[in-house]
């Protein structure tokens, strides 16, 4: 696997200083601090660096209305939090690669002129918590955080804090309030944490692995980083395959590469040989794309025309013989158990999916059970402080769309469709 | 069939008293020697500005922002007394939305 993060694969062991610094680690710090966090910020913009936490946000846009926040301090929140099932891309960063990890969370502190970064991460990682806290020390004995960063005076407090093991505590909003001290609870946006954001001062929530890509941004520039991927999704993006497949694990493509290449090439196909009937680019909250999309470059436009999105990397395969419905009766209870109780039409939406699906899969209700999805989902869109509340919608109503079959022969029979 | 009378229990409608209207409901439905209608809980009806909700089902009656005085009523109205119009609040499309809703067996 050749890749901007990991250039020479998944390595057994953790990065250390030295051989981070062997292969250019911390000069993209030292280049940077010789201009100002506007040129930073720039190169970022120039490069297209998009968020890999879910929404695919520009990252200099976000890092720019951080900067341009009137009040100080400013703050950096390096999100670790990864609760989406399946999802290993940060763990593993932070466990191999801390360093790569810490000069992304240094320079993007510098670009928004934070004072204090916070490292969010969750809090089962402990081999990743060991190996950032181990990397933080050495970086700051060498000067690359404290007080006059490497003699300029650019100074940078950073502080881990653990991020409780639920689903909506990765929310960026929910991550600033547990820092703060209190319960994972996400806020109503707006207002957006770039101006509202911890402790009400303007502030900048990234993924661990779009700070990863910061580093080697700046050191080779926008350009070099543009030879990756598609002008729309430039870069890679590390992709996780579950234990359905023969080789699962995380991969890193550049953007644009077919779907096919990751299932076939890199995962290996499914375990059970069966054919593929149908995937999910963005488990479990995405729309399903039927098997005849596994041609799909797999960036964010061409995902999004076919029909899904892209999400944070986790794709799970859906192999023929699996019955849909109980594969979304299973996604639809995990957002009933996940949703934090907090906005009551989530809560409602949630639970009355989740019961319509048991209807269903007991062959309960009728045909005019299926026209109540697409009701409840309307009555409750843009409802809910986070969005957790627009994440069963994709896959439910993908499923009636694409497997009519599937709901059938449960309305019928009770059962799944043979096969 | 037995006649169900829902009451809403999400956290709108327990910050507005729901549990304990569920709760008298279910003394003065028995005190009442009603025997067929079961009060039971339902997760939210999606009017939670207007909670605590309560529902009759299958007759399909919504009683909206009731309070422990307006139970008396209720129950009078189980028992084959008038409609409590005064509670009779919520939108027509909303009232459709729920009522198909519980048609499925959603409850």
């Amino acid at each position: 696997m050749q890749g901007i993060l990991f250039p020479r694969g998944i390595a057994e062991g953790r990065e250390e200083l030295n051989d981070y610094r062997a292969r250019g680690g911390y000069e993209a710090l030292v280049k940077a601090l010789k201009t100002a966090p506007e040129d930073l910020i720039r190169e970022i913009s120039d490069a297209g660096l998009r968020g890999r936490g879910g929404a695919g946000f520009p990252t200099g846009k976000k890092w720019a209305l951080t900067r341009e926040g009137a009040e100080e301090p400013r703050y950096l929140v390096m999100n670790g939090g990864e609760d989406e099932p399946g999802s290993m891309k940060d763990r593993l960063l932070m466990e191999k690669l801390p360093h790569l990890v810490l000069e992304g969370v240094i320079l993007a502190a510098y670009g928004i002129g934070a004072s204090k970064a916070y490292l969010y991460i969750n809090a089962n990682y402990q081999a990743a918590t060991e190996s950032i806290a181990d990397a933080l020390a050495e970086a700051r004995s060498a000067g690359y955080w404290g007080q006059g960063v490497l003699g300029t005076n650019f100074s940078l407090d950073v502080e881990i804090t653990p991020a409780p093991h639920n689903y909506v505590a990765g929310e960026d909003t929910a991550a600033l309030e547990v820092i703060e001290g209190k319960k994972p609870l996400p806020r109503q946006k707006p207002p957006f944490p770039v101006t509202v954001g911890l402790f009400g001062k303007p502030t900048t929530v990234n993924n661990v692995e779009t700070l990863a890509n910061v580093g080697p941004i700046i050191l080779r520039g926008a350009s070099w980083y543009r030879g990756f991927g598609t002008a729309d999704s430039p870069g890679t993006m590390i992709f996780a395959l579950d234990e359905n497949v023969h080789r699962p694990g995380i991969y890193e493509l550049p953007f644009g590469t077919p779907l096919r290449h990751l299932i076939e090439e890199c995962g290996g196909g499914l375990k059970t040989g069966k054919p593929i009937k149908a995937v999910m680019p963005a488990a479990p909250s995405s729309a399903f794309l039927p098997a005849d999309k596994i041609d799909t470059p797999l960036d964010h436009r061409s995902i999004r025309e076919a029909g899904s999105a892209l999400g944070c990397g986790v794709v799970r395969l859906t192999g023929e013989g699996t019955c849909i419905v109980e594969e979304v009766l299973k996604i639809s209870e995990f957002f009933t158990t996940e949703s934090c109780g907090q906005c009551p039409a989530c809560r409602m939406e949630t639970n009355t999916l989740t019961s319509l699906l048991k209807k269903v899969q007991q062959g309960q209700g009728g045909r005019a059970i299926l026209e109540q999805f697409g009701k409840v989902l309307a009555f409750n869109k843009g409802k809910g402080f986070c969005t957790l509340i627009a994440m069963p919608g994709p896959p439910i109503e993908s499923a009636l769309n694409l497997f009519p079959s599937d709901f059938e022969s449960h309305l019928t029979t009770g059962k799944c469709l043979p096969g | 069939m037995n006649r169900i009378c829902l009451v809403c229990q999400n956290v709108d409608c327990k910050t507005r008293g729901s549990e304990q209207i569920m709760a008298e409901l279910e003394n003065r439905v028995s005190a009442k020697g009603l025997s067929d209608v079961e009060v039971k809980p339902y997760m939210c009806f999606g009017a939670c500005q207007e909670g605590p909700n309560v529902v009759l089902y299958p007759e399909k009656n919504w009683y909206a922002g009731v309070k422990v005085d307006d139970i008396d009523d209720i129950v009078a109205h189980l028992a084959g007394g008038p409609h409590v119009q005064r509670l009779d609040t919520i939108d027509a499309s909303l009232k459709e939305l729920i009522y198909q809703l519980l048609d499925t067996g959603v409850f």
